[in-house]
């Protein structure tokens, strides 16, 4: 071979290689396009909720109600014979079965809907007043155009006449799309249409408050200690092997560590985000450790010498100048690491966070459903509208870790300095 | 011009990394207020031997220094000497210019801050000022004195840390290979600036120039592997050495 030859080859590799890393690039691409394209198109519609507007007239006397009852007495009174009269006046109905499928048209939990309407408007007493209440599943996804209608009856959930309802319905105007509240400030539900992810939401947040609590100073002392003060010998060689083996641990082990010592040992409440917070926080501290010691090290030599040369101790040295420059690694190490803990779903599921808990936790001791908790729960049942709910979840969850990625990434940015 | 006090005396120092022995019975007298200068091919000791002076060596875990140091008569290589009142007596100016990454005003207040030297900002501020005064650099940067340090030039980071190394009033100033990152235009004015300093302090640089340590030095020892082979005047020493092996460094023969 000659060096023309040579050169051309040469060249050659060169483009090869470019071309593979641009076809990785966009397969990359479009997996996600495609991932976050399914997600999105699957989950939208459940921030949107359907009803139906019903007339209901609060009669005092009907309610067994003093004329200016206060909202005690509104909350303990009955409001069931109330909405089933309102809703039968609906559609005229023929014989205890159609009466059914009409009061099936909207979810089994409407006598508390109106209660909770009135309530919020203490002036609509002794008034009639259109209330619009959430229909059942079934018929939120037949609004959605998610139902297979034209199936014949047998096959169907929806029955014949309650079709006629809601055609007849909608010509009247009265059946409306609106935003879906319920998902966010409601609990767990058997019922789709008024399942939400508060209870969720809240066992996340406490979770991950008692992870951060729990894991961010210990790991902070921890890696400044084995990178700045602890001799170099064979126990501290030990131990970081074993930071580094624990850190490619399964999660699920931490979740038997917790059910066999938390639970099993010390007794405490399960279910709680308690003891997720602990046994995510003996997941997360090597994984927090790791990149904090590596932002120690990161930081030069030169600026230990200079301080410790104008006669700054060891710990001045380490706190006043090496600590501050290692901030941006350890604090977008530390939220990285959270990121990891919230989207974590394997040992919570084996400290009993699975249990379905309608309830939304006020304290971490409270049983409660986390976020990817939830996902896995809904992803089995076989209601359309819990589909549609467990994507909406995802989307949350994955808008929850990306804000955090994206502080990880601006904290480095904005506390990083140059050094000479 | 040459001064007889003996300010630091170092006998039968020996220093080893691990099982590699970096300084072998070295025996060296430093006179107070004059500049010594520590010639000697690289890895010969030179930086080893000012490192101990300071006891920069404690930060290396394998590092072991046997012999006996003593300044002004006192001996600092035992356990019970505390480095950080030691080091507050010896400054040191490192070979790459090393500012610490705040305010030119932060980088000199830092020593006489964790010393408590000030007992006010405005006492603070005079500390600042004559040390930047004393490092030649205060005309230059006396309007931006909350400028980062390491926004300033490689020569004005250099006498901003002679500033940081005087501000806490040592008696010795350390320098290791003070110049060797800087140009001839930087390089000419920190020798200049230890003209200056030397009135005042007594100055140990290490360096790689023959020509530096003809111009700024009234003593000079010439190191080579590990040992301490020649020490005089320095216009003895490049003039008419003892040693051959001295005569055959300075005039370029090895090294």
């Amino acid at each position: 071979m000659n060096k023309d030859q040579l050169l051309k080859k040469r060249y050659r590799a060169e483009k090869r290689f470019k071309f593979y890393g641009l076809v990785s690039i966009t397969l990359a691409i479009l997996f996600v396009i495609f991932l976050v394209n399914v997600i999105f198109s699957k989950g939208r519609a459940a921030f949107q909720r359907t009803t139906i507007a019903v007339e209901v007239n609060f009669n005092t006397e009907e309610l067994e109600l003093s004329s200016n009852a206060s909202i005690e007495e509104i909350q303990d009174a009955d409001f069931y014979d109330l909405s089933i009269n309102s809703l039968l006046k609906l559609y005229k109905t023929e014989g205890a079965k159609q009466e059914k499928e009409l009061l099936r048209v909207f979810s089994p939990d409407h006598d508390i809907e109106i209660k909770n309407f009135l309530i919020k408007n203490l002036d609509n007493l002794n008034k009639n007043v259109i209330v619009n209440l959430t229909t059942s599943d079934d018929i939120d996804q037949l609004h959605k155009g998610n139902y297979p209608r034209h199936l014949p009856e047998e096959r169907r959930r929806i029955s014949d006449f309650q079709l006629l309802i809601y055609d007849q319905l909608v010509k009247e105007n009265k059946v409306n799309k609106v935003f879906n509240t319920f998902f966010f400030t409601n609990g767990d539900s058997r019922n789709p249409e008024v399942a939400g992810i508060g209870g969720s939401l809240f066992g996340s947040f406490f979770t991950i408050i008692i992870t951060l609590i729990l894991s961010f100073p210990i790991a902070i002392f921890a890696s400044i200690y084995l990178e700045e003060f602890a001799p170099k010998n064979r126990i501290t060689d030990f131990i970081e092997i074993n930071i580094n083996n624990l850190a490619a641990v399964p999660s699920i082990v931490f979740g038997l560590l917790g059910l066999g010592i938390l639970l099993g040992t010390f007794d405490l409440p399960r279910s709680t985000p308690l003891v997720a917070g602990i046994t995510l926080s003996l997941m997360t501290l090597p994984r927090i450790i790791i990149p904090c010691r590596a932002s120690l090290k990161a930081v030069p030599p030169s600026i230990r010498e200079g301080a410790l040369a104008v006669g700054a101790s060891k710990v001045q040295s380490v706190m006043h100048h090496v600590v501050p420059l290692s901030i941006p690694g350890t604090l977008s190490g530390t939220i990285i690491g959270l990121a990891q803990a919230l989207g974590e779903t394997a040992p919570l599921i084996l400290i009993g966070m699975v249990a379905f808990v309608v309830d939304i936790p006020a304290t971490p001791i409270d049983p409660s459903a986390s976020l990817p908790v939830q996902v896995y729960l809904w992803s089995e049942q076989a209601e359309r509208g819990f589909v549609e709910k467990t994507s909406a979840t995802i989307m949350v969850l994955l808008s929850f870790l990306i804000v955090m990625n994206f502080i990880a990434v601006y904290l480095r940015q904005k506390f990083e300095k140059k050094w000479s | 011009m040459i001064n007889n006090k003996v300010k630091i005396k170092t006998t039968n120092l020996n220093v080893y990394y691990g099982d590699k022995q970096a300084l072998n019975d070295v025996n060296l007298e430093i006179h107070s207020k004059e500049v010594t200068a520590l010639i000697g091919p690289s890895g010969c000791g030179k930086s080893t031997y000012i490192r101990c002076i300071n006891r920069m060596n404690d930060v290396i875990d394998i590092c072991r220094v046997t012999g006996s140091i003593e300044i002004d008569g006192n001996e600092i290589n035992k356990k019970e000497i505390d480095v950080v009142s030691l080091r507050e007596k010896i400054g040191m100016v490192f070979q790459k210019p090393n500012p610490f990454p705040k305010s030119i005003y932060d980088n000199v207040s830092y020593g006489p801050n964790i010393h408590g030297l000030a007992e006010n900002k405005v006492k603070m501020d005079e500390i600042v000022e004559t040390s930047l005064k004393k490092a030649a650099l205060w005309n230059e940067v006396k309007d931006r004195l909350n400028e980062p340090g390491t926004s300033l030039s490689g020569g004005q980071q250099q006498r901003l840390c002679i500033a940081r190394a005087i501000s806490v009033n040592p008696e010795v100033i350390l320098m290791d290979e003070p110049c060797s990152a800087l140009d001839p235009i930087a390089t000419a004015k920190i020798e200049e600036l230890m003209d200056e300093l030397k009135k005042s302090y007594t100055i140990v640089i290490v360096t790689h120039s023959m020509s530096q340590a003809v111009r700024v030095s009234q003593r000079t020892g010439f190191f080579h592997l590990g040992k301490l082979i020649e020490v005089d005047t320095t216009e003895k020493i490049f003039k008419n050495p003892n040693n051959k092996m001295t005569q055959d460094y300075i005039t370029g023969r090895f090294g």
